[in-house]
């Protein structure tokens, strides 16, 4: 790849392309990311916003979210929301990936015409119809399941209690990024070899021979991006979130950390302490995606 | 590669002087400056938006531009925007209750040299405290609401219960009237607006100013005594979600299309709603809306009463107004206040139901059954604490948080030690 | 024989599970055509009989979406224009070069991706309002730029590693110079994953909401998802018209899905070309 007459060329050639998108990237992400590293160290509140300084205190913030015990409660929660629920979209978005290359053209392109509108579909827009569609008293939801007979459904308050609004909130999580996962997943699937299925099968190898041992190692790749991308989102879901609080109940038990570190900073105006989340988010986050980050930088090497 | 960095650039030149041109900027008219006032929600009619900007360009010759906000992300905004002197509003209307907190924190301009000019003394005591620091005032009133009963004289009547003279008797009407299908009274269980009037009703407070410092008072015992009394009325009375608060209460009050009785034989709801409540009736003008219009033989008022008969201090509803200190055009800014408590202005407010922050005027709300509820209702209605971090407090939704598991069946006790010591964090500012 | 009445059934399904999916889009285009006290009742109407187009003539009534479809509009397209052209440049960068900092520029990228919004708004306004781009085309465009750039460069990565340096290779062994070749041989191959790349840059950009809300205070310029949100409101004197809200939902939701069916051919061979790899 390295021809040696270009080789003064091509060393310069990466950092040219690089700027434009290095750019940016200090521009718009740069300031913010600093100021929030900065304030996060400082108290900082609306009395700040209009003039007065802001004294530093340091790790005080951090020290007083450790101590917090609905905070870690809403961190938990958070876990349990974003594992739970970007394994399930990971499980059906490959599922349908599957159905995808299994079925005929026309069934096929029905299905994915389907997901592209469910996918288009803008989130704000989304969450109007599934919030009307739980609605406890003129709900589609609650009318079907209240036909079946042994379901007592009516006037049911799908919102009121922390269970059933996550599980409502995880349901149109999953509706909203299955298609990306099934539509990747799909590609992935595309690529993996008929010639080398084939073969396998004359061997002998039944259906879940071939799926475990020729085409999940190959899409594996895909499916962990996708995976750590269902994650990083899953973790800071907040549109979804704070439009069925304004729904439902605006209480802390419903929150997870997107709409807790807005209610610090848009509504308890801390903003010190919001910023504190934020970075604390941002380590969970690198946490729970450091062995992906470690296989993919080994993978590079090779 | 050159061709292409010039496609690039063109464009790049061409997105900038497009946005250029897309950015909102208004030339300004000879002679008046153009200003800006904010106000929140849909509670100044349109009739008085037009006088408002009509007034100002005969005044000054320059152009008002009214926003509104909605109350959800007012808050938010303001933050942002009042201080930041190029892209303030020069005039915003702010609720009563984030009054003292942005106060407080120094963004609005001194008013105290115009005070006696916009009104002086006849201007609502309560409102103008929370708008002042150390003696000076900064948000004067905008104008008040209350709150009052709403209730189905038919259905009362049916079950053989009279208006009653005592909150006692309230809480027992109102449990004797909820049956499986219908709430005796609605309201929903975070819903800590309302919900606090049983607290003021016993003399409990949310919070006191303890020397220099405010504290929350929610264990205070007639606090409790009021947390208690509503805990049991929710339970045997409303049939309102735990986890609702401020709803769209005169739905509940008028009779729903389907079952044909109302869901609740009373509400409680500020003034304004009886523009909602009544008889529905197809809109003559449009026939897919739906008009509902106030029948006297079927819906009534009356005022919360307090524990030992007469009235039951409510929250007072309303808001006040204000210069942004960060504004470029105070003077301009001062005309337009000028107008809002100008003779004229304050009367159209008064018989648009808003209570006019000029008690002189207080009698253009008229002398209907609304007008003498709400005059009855807010003179012993009480404010939020004026505590700088009060509107923190209301931000962060501990209030919804505590009524709902009070209402929910908690240890009134416990639960009030616990939020009393999250408030207490930030109440202060 | 087998095989086809599997296939058949499994047809069967898939056009199953595509009508449950699209329920949804289906319930907002009803509730659309429906006036709000048919909404209002307790028995919901899964066909819209009678149905008219009142609530779209209605939410068009003020000419504000007008203003807001432009906003979006020219926001979405600079954005995804500006965002394509510099994460195509990085990932050419990043894949096809070695170089000292690549990997740490990677992982910037993929920790950049992390870092949640909602506490960044204040910075961001500062940051805006003092080169006074607030209520602007360009400030928000910007912000939308950095922020979906990123998530680019690693599509667009996968993209480009998919397509074999030995092309331009053998391309330059037979007289092209480097640039030459990749203009001619490898860029044709990468267009399905530029489009499915700037496909996926126009969703997140179109309906962005927490910067748009900050950065666009003006009631003047507001993008589609803002003026949305504002139907949604139950202002305290007026309540919902729900009617109307399906019918504002329909027109946002309108603009993106035509956009998608027109390109969801090229999309969906873009990614079965090999798209999105580790």
């Amino acid at each position: 790849m390295t021809v040696t007459a270009d080789r003064r060329r091509t060393n310069r050639s990466p950092y040219l392309l690089l700027i434009p998108a290095v750019g940016i990237l200090v521009i718009g992400m740069g300031y913010p990311l600093v100021w929030q590293v900065v304030t996060s160290m400082q108290e900082y509140g609306l009395q700040q916003q209009f003039g007065k300084p802001a004294p530093f205190v340091l790790f005080d913030n951090y020290l007083a979210l450790a101590g917090n015990a609905d905070l870690w409660a809403v961190v938990a929660r958070s876990i349990a929301f974003c594992l739970l629920t970007a394994v399930a979209t990971l499980a059906v978005g490959l599922l349908l990936a599957l159905l995808m290359s299994a079925v005929g053209r026309a069934p096929r392109i029905i299905l994915q015409i389907a997901l592209l509108l469910a996918w288009s579909m803008p989130v704000v827009a989304a969450m109007t119809v599934w919030i009307w569609l739980f609605d406890r008293r003129r709900g589609a939801v609650n009318y079907l399941l209240d036909l079946v007979p042994g379901v007592e459904m009516n006037r049911f308050n799908w919102l009121e209690s922390p269970t059933t609004f996550f599980i409502v909130a995880s349901v149109i999580v999953i509706w909203m990024s299955v298609p990306f996962v099934a539509f990747s997943s799909y590609a992935g699937l595309t690529q993996v070899s008929d010639e080398v299925l084939e073969a396998a099968q004359l061997d002998g190898a039944n259906g879940r021979q071939r799926f475990f041992g020729i085409i999940l190692p190959m899409i594996k790749p895909v499916i962990a991006i996708v995976f750590l991308l269902q994650i990083i989102w899953d973790l800071r879901v907040f549109t979804q979130i704070t439009m069925l609080q304004d729904a439902g109940s605006k209480s802390g038990d419903f929150d997870l950390l997107g709409t807790y570190i807005y209610k610090l900073g848009t509504k308890s105006q801390d903003f010190g302490m919001a910023s504190a989340v934020s970075i604390l988010v941002l380590a969970i986050t690198i946490v729970l995606s450091w062995f992906y980050i470690r296989s993919l930088l080994k993978e590079d090497e090779s | 590669m050159r061709r292409r960095i010039i496609v690039v650039a063109a464009a790049t030149a061409a997105a900038l002087v497009l946005a250029g041109c897309s950015s909102a900027d208004s030339p300004e008219e000879s002679g008046g400056t153009d200003i800006t006032l904010w106000l929140n929600g849909g509670d100044t009619p349109d009739e008085l938006r037009d006088y408002l900007t009509s007034e100002y360009e005969d005044a000054t010759g320059g152009t008002l531009t009214i926003e509104e906000q909605s109350w959800t992300d007012a808050l938010a905004k303001l933050t942002t925007a009042l201080p930041d002197a190029d892209n303030t509003p020069d005039v915003v209307e702010i609720g009563n209750t984030w009054a003292p907190t942005f106060t407080y924190a120094g963004a609005f301009t001194d008013l105290s040299d115009m005070y006696d000019e916009l009104g002086g003394d006849a201007l609502l005591p309560s409102f103008v405290e929370v708008g002042s620091v150390d003696g000076a005032e900064y948000a004067l009133p905008y104008y008040f609401g209350s709150r009052y009963m709403f209730y189905r004289k038919d259905v009362w009547e049916k079950a053989g219960v009279t208006v009653p003279t005592t909150l006692t008797e309230f809480n027992e009407t109102a449990a004797a009237l909820k049956t499986d299908d219908q709430s005796g009274f609605y309201f929903g269980g975070e819903d800590w607006r309302n919900g606090v009037s049983w607290v003021f009703a016993n003399g409990g407070e949310l919070a006191v100013k303890d020397g220099d410092e405010w504290k929350s008072t929610l264990s205070d015992p007639n606090t409790v005594t009021g947390l208690e009394q509503l805990q049991t009325l929710f339970a045997d009375a409303s049939l309102a979600p735990v986890t609702e608060s401020d709803s769209t209460p005169w739905v509940n009050l008028n009779n729903n299309e389907t079952t044909g009785a109302p869901e609740a034989a009373t509400i409680i709801a500020p003034g304004w709603a009886h523009w909602s409540i009544g008889d529905a009736a197809p809109d003559p003008e449009d026939p897919t809306k739906v008009v509902n219009t106030w029948n006297d033989a079927v819906f009534g008022t009356f005022v919360l009463p307090g524990v030992d008969g007469g009235v039951a201090p409510v929250f007072a509803g309303g808001s006040n107004i204000a210069i942004s200190a960060a504004s470029k055009n105070q003077e301009s800014s001062k005309e337009l206040l000028k107008i809002v408590f100008s003779d004229e202005y304050q009367k159209m407010l008064g018989e648009n139901g808003l209570g006019p922050a000029n008690l002189d005027f207080a009698s253009s709300l008229g002398d209907d059954q609304f007008a003498t509820a709400l005059i009855e209702s807010a003179a012993e209605s009480k404010l939020t604490p004026a505590a700088p971090g009060w509107a923190a407090v209301e931000g962060s939704g501990l209030l919804e948080e505590f009524f709902g598991k009070v209402n929910g069946g908690g240890d009134v006790e416990e639960l009030a030690t616990e939020y009393d010591a999250k408030i207490d964090e930030l109440i202060n500012g | 024989m087998r095989a086809r009445t599997s296939r058949a059934l499994l047809g069967a399904l898939a056009i199953l599970v595509a009508l449950l999916w699209v329920f949804p889009v289906y319930w907002m285009a009803n509730s659309s055509l429906l006036p709000n006290t048919t909404l209002q009742s307790f028995i919901p109407t899964f066909v819209p009989f009678g149905g008219s187009l009142d609530n779209f003539a209605a939410a068009l009534a003020d000419g504000e979406f007008y203003a807001a479809l432009g906003m979006s509009v020219s926001i979405t397209l600079i954005a995804v224009f500006f965002c394509l052209i510099f994460a195509f440049f990085a990932a050419v960068a990043i894949s096809r070069f070695r170089f000292r900092g690549r990997k740490s520029f990677i992982v910037a990228v993929l920790v950049v991706q992390m870092l949640p919004a909602e506490g960044l708004f204040i910075a961001q306004y500062k940051m805006v309002a003092s080169v006074h781009l607030l209520d602007s085309v360009i400030g928000v465009s910007v912000i939308y730029i950095a922020a979906v750039v990123p998530f680019t460069i690693w599509m667009l990565r996968g993209f480009v590693t998919g397509v074999p340096a030995d092309l331009e290779e053998a391309a330059m062994v037979d007289g092209l110079s480097r640039f030459g070749a990749f203009m001619r041989i490898t860029f044709p191959l990468l267009a399905p994953g530029l489009v499915a790349s700037g496909v996926y840059a126009f969703l997140q950009a179109w309906n962005e909401f927490t910067v748009a809300l900050v950065l666009l205070p003006s009631e003047s310029a507001q993008t589609l998802p803002l003026w949305l949100r504002g139907f949604v409101q139950a202002s305290a004197t007026r309540e919902t018209d729900w009617g109307q809200v399906m019918a504002a939902s329909t027109l946002v939701a309108v603009p993106v899905i035509v956009f998608f069916l027109i390109v969801q051919g090229r999309l969906t061979s873009g990614l079965v070309s090999g798209a999105v790899k580790g």
